[in-house]
């Protein structure tokens, strides 16, 4: 499965409505419970700490990738946020974190899993693209970013 | 003569992938065609993961570790395909980048057909958003089938016998 397949409108939200780092990840685990992608909310939200307690996954330019391997996902599962106004997300330039990447695969999925992280990374690095996105209003419209009709 | 003697098949874990070996099997078993199994453990995207520090180092080993038991798992799970139809084939696990590793077995091997999964019928906007087997059905000198409708898939390697 590409990145791409998974970039639908109901796991985008947009804007997020947390004001601090728990809260956000909190809120993009819910978007994937509430697209019945999770089995299991309280252990994905397990992963997910426990990885950020090894260190922050809040990059630099305002990107934030949370990602954890878990038995509460069937395949590779990803939900974006966008929050404008910028949320503390401890990251390495010490700026707020915009755009967040969160991604879930399961143990035995790692071939994948990297290779969607490694999409991320390639992305990025785009500048135009993390702008539009933080610039987007609408599920749709980051939908509309990433897949052409 | 059949058009088709060496076969390479790219798993890389995905139903996709592990579909593309049945037919895979299916092929050689009704050409007499050689086929190799490839998993490749993609080093490259885990060392770009560190370098854009999505990674930790502790990360980088535990998953690599995780990638070699992946292509031990699948590559144990194509054999069986394999043996429970009688069919003899080579696997092999690579370690590299996935499209550049794909390349180069099919040229020292001379490989006349790659079989790859289906790939997203979704189309990406984004240059960055690239799918390996695609970029390697793009790269190698030979002939490439992508294999579609898993269940025809595993009609045909059921009736094998």
């Amino acid at each position: 499965m590409a990145l791409v397949d998974l970039i639908t409108t109901e796991v985008v939200k947009v804007p997020l409505t947390s004001r601090d780092k728990t809260g956000v990840i909190e809120e993009l685990v819910q978007v994937l419970v509430d697209a019945g992608k999770i089995t299991d909310r309280e252990k994905v939200l397990d992963a997910i700490h426990k990885r950020e307690a090894m260190g922050s996954t809040g990059l630099e330019f305002g990107i934030a990738v949370p990602h954890a391997k878990t038995e509460s996902v069937k395949e590779i599962t990803m939900s974006i946020g966008i929050a404008p106004q910028g949320i503390e997300f401890d990251a390495i330039d010490g700026m707020p974190s915009t755009l967040f990447f969160m991604i879930l695969a399961a143990p035995d999925q790692s071939g994948p899993h990297i290779e969607a992280l490694a999409e991320i990374a390639k992305l990025s690095k785009s500048k135009a693209v993390l702008q539009a996105l933080i610039a987007a209003t609408s599920a749709d419209e980051v939908v509309e970013l990433f897949r052409v009709d | 003569m059949s058009p088709i003697s060496k076969i390479l098949v790219y798993i890389n874990g995905t139903e996709e992938s592990i579909t593309a070996a049945q037919y895979a099997l299916v092929l050689a078993a009704s050409t007499g065609a050689s086929l190799k199994v490839l998993y490749v453990v993609n080093t490259k995207a885990l060392n770009d993961l560190v370098t854009a520090r999505i990674f930790l180092k502790a990360e980088q080993m535990e998953y690599a570790h995780d990638l070699q038991a992946d292509a031990e798992r699948y590559l144990n799970h194509v054999r069986d395909l394999a043996r429970s139809k009688g069919v003899p084939i080579e696997t092999e696990s690579a370690v590299g980048n996935v499209h550049q590793e794909i390349v180069n077995r099919v040229r020292e091997d001379h490989i006349d057909l790659l079989v790859i999964g289906e790939l997203s019928h979704i189309r990406s906007r984004r240059d960055e958003f690239y799918d390996e087997a695609e970029r390697a059905m793009r790269a190698v000198p030979c002939s490439v089938f992508i294999v579609k409708d898993e269940e025809r898939v595993w009609e045909l390697y059921n009736k094998m016998e």
